[in-house]
């Protein structure tokens, strides 16, 4: 799994799965360094707009990031929204997964279900949406 | 205390403010907690985001609280917050046709590419008042799955369509300038495209509504034949750079509403052979602000200048907001002093003026 399809699925899992695997993987006594703090903060997001194809900024986006290394491996997360301890939990399973250490297994495994769960997510969504397509009559 | 002239009065402000909190915070009813403020007010929450410019529902749900419902207010407090934190990335450009649709429609026509979506809307709906005794009864029903096809979630916008058919006019030049940042200084006419974008994206969304309706049908006289290519609702990808590898990462997804508006050109000097485009998009579902920004993005640039710059100047609801409740603090000072040049003028004699003084022309 590349690094960025993993950062990503890492930012979309529960704060619950992510603390009780980045425990586990500390519990060995691993020499955990936290590089950058859990910073909350704004993501400047910036849209090419269709008409002339040039940027604007639409707005900011709250966004928390962290960076740890993990027995000198580093790990690194943002995450949407303003959780501390789940950017931090997501930094360590990145660092776990990196450093191919014990628990790279469960990480690639929580991965996979979280890429599952959006995919139900989004397939039950569009179960409530598809009868909502309309074919308007054109009067003559 | 301390503004023009007046001071004093802490204890009582002191007061006022633990009344506020009090009446708002122990009124003897269930507290209404973050997840029943996003999931039953979610169009509250939208505009809130959309004119705070800061998308994080949680953060709009906690201010529509705390504002007591006042959008306006509930804006103000997210600024507020959103000036103390630090900006950590700025995203890859965002590319809209990506969005994942909740809602699609296309009033230009009646088969575009991709479904005609309606979503989640009551625009249909008969407006009666329902007044229900309590909480509805569960629902257990579960949609049958139905499969899906990119094109039905990712559709082809319909302006893509008119390109191929040479009917649009393209605005392209292949440059792509530095966007402008209206989060650091204010924009001002002239301003460049991106400005007026971005202040329309944060604008308040009445405000926004009645400056195209004005330029539409009141005194501005800019009168334009317009129809919607695109209104939609959908999800958007945010992507920053990976700091260890250099490549994008999506870091999730954020809402938002989008319109583009076909304008039929007859003007002097217009192509009559073409339209031309007008682009909306905002934080959240507020398809009334989309429709007001994409009109008035083409009325910017078909009547210039002078309606940039009532634009520019006028909709953001801090700053006419923030205006008008000045108005209500002391003005002691200010108005005596008015009173004492009534009394001078009479005793001057010159009661009725010749001329009207300088800025009394308002249209």
């Amino acid at each position: 799994m590349q690094p960025e399809e993993r950062a990503e699925l890492l930012a979309l899992a529960e704060r619950a799965e992510l603390v009780e695997l980045a425990d586990r993987s500390l519990a060995d006594g691993a020499d955990l360094r936290v590089v950058v703090a859990p910073e909350v903060g704004c993501v400047a997001t910036q849209v090419v707009e269709p008409v002339a194809r040039e940027r604007f900024l639409l707005g900011d986006v709250l966004a928390c990031r962290a960076e740890v290394e993990l027995d000198g491996v580093r790990g690194w997360s943002m995450r949407l929204g303003d959780d501390r301890a789940a950017v931090l939990a997501a930094a360590v399973c990145d660092a776990e997964a990196n450093a191919g250490r014990p628990l790279a297994g469960a990480v690639a495994e929580l991965c996979r279900r979280v890429a599952a769960r959006s995919a139900a997510a989004e397939a039950a969504e569009w179960a409530a949406l598809a009868p909502t397509v309309v074919a308007f009559e054109e009067l003559a | 205390m301390g503004y023009s002239g007046a001071r004093g009065g802490l204890e009582a402000i002191l007061a006022a403010e633990r009344h506020v909190r009090h009446e708002r915070d122990h009124a003897p009813v269930p507290w209404a907690g973050t997840e029943q403020i996003t999931a039953r007010f979610r169009l509250a929450v939208d505009r809130v985001m959309g004119e705070a410019g800061l998308y994080d529902e949680p953060t709009a749900a906690h201010a529509f609280r705390q504002a007591e419902g006042d959008t306006l207010e509930a804006a103000h407090l997210v600024r507020a917050h959103r000036s103390t934190l630090p900006r950590l990335a700025r995203s890859e450009p965002v590319d809209p046709d990506e969005m994942v649709v909740l809602r699609r429609i296309v009033p230009a026509h009646r088969t575009p590419d991709g479904p005609q979506l309606l979503g989640r809307t009551s625009d249909y709906t008969g407006r009666l008042l329902e007044r229900p005794d309590g909480p509805p009864s569960p629902n257990g029903q579960v949609p049958a799955p139905v499969a899906q096809a990119d094109g039905e979630r990712r559709p082809r916008r319909f302006s893509a369509m008119l390109r191929e058919m040479d009917l649009l006019v393209d605005h392209r030049t292949g440059a792509d300038p530095e966007p402008f940042d209206v989060t650091r200084r204010p924009a001002r006419p002239p301003a460049p495209r991106s400005a007026v974008l971005a202040s329309m994206a944060r604008a308040e969304t009445g405000a926004l509504v009645g400056l195209w309706y004005r330029s539409i049908l009141g005194p501005d006289g800019n009168i334009h034949e317009v129809t919607l290519g695109e209104v939609r609702h959908g999800r958007l990808p945010l992507r920053v750079r990976h700091p260890h590898t250099g490549r994008p990462v999506r870091i999730g997804t954020f809402r938002a509403t989008e319109t583009e508006a076909l304008e039929d050109l007859d003007g002097a000097e217009e192509d009559r052979a073409r339209f031309d485009l007008g682009y909306g998009l905002c934080f959240g579902h507020n398809e009334r602000k989309s429709i007001a920004m994409a009109n008035l993005d083409v009325a910017c640039r078909r009547f210039g200048a002078s309606l940039e710059q009532v634009l520019l100047l006028t909709i953001d609801g801090l700053d006419s907001g923030g205006f008008l409740e000045h108005l209500k603090l002391p003005h002691y000072v200010t108005f005596r002093s008015m009173v004492d040049r009534k009394l001078a003028v009479r005793t001057t004699g010159e009661r009725v003026r010749a001329t009207d003084p300088l800025g009394r022309d308002c249209r």
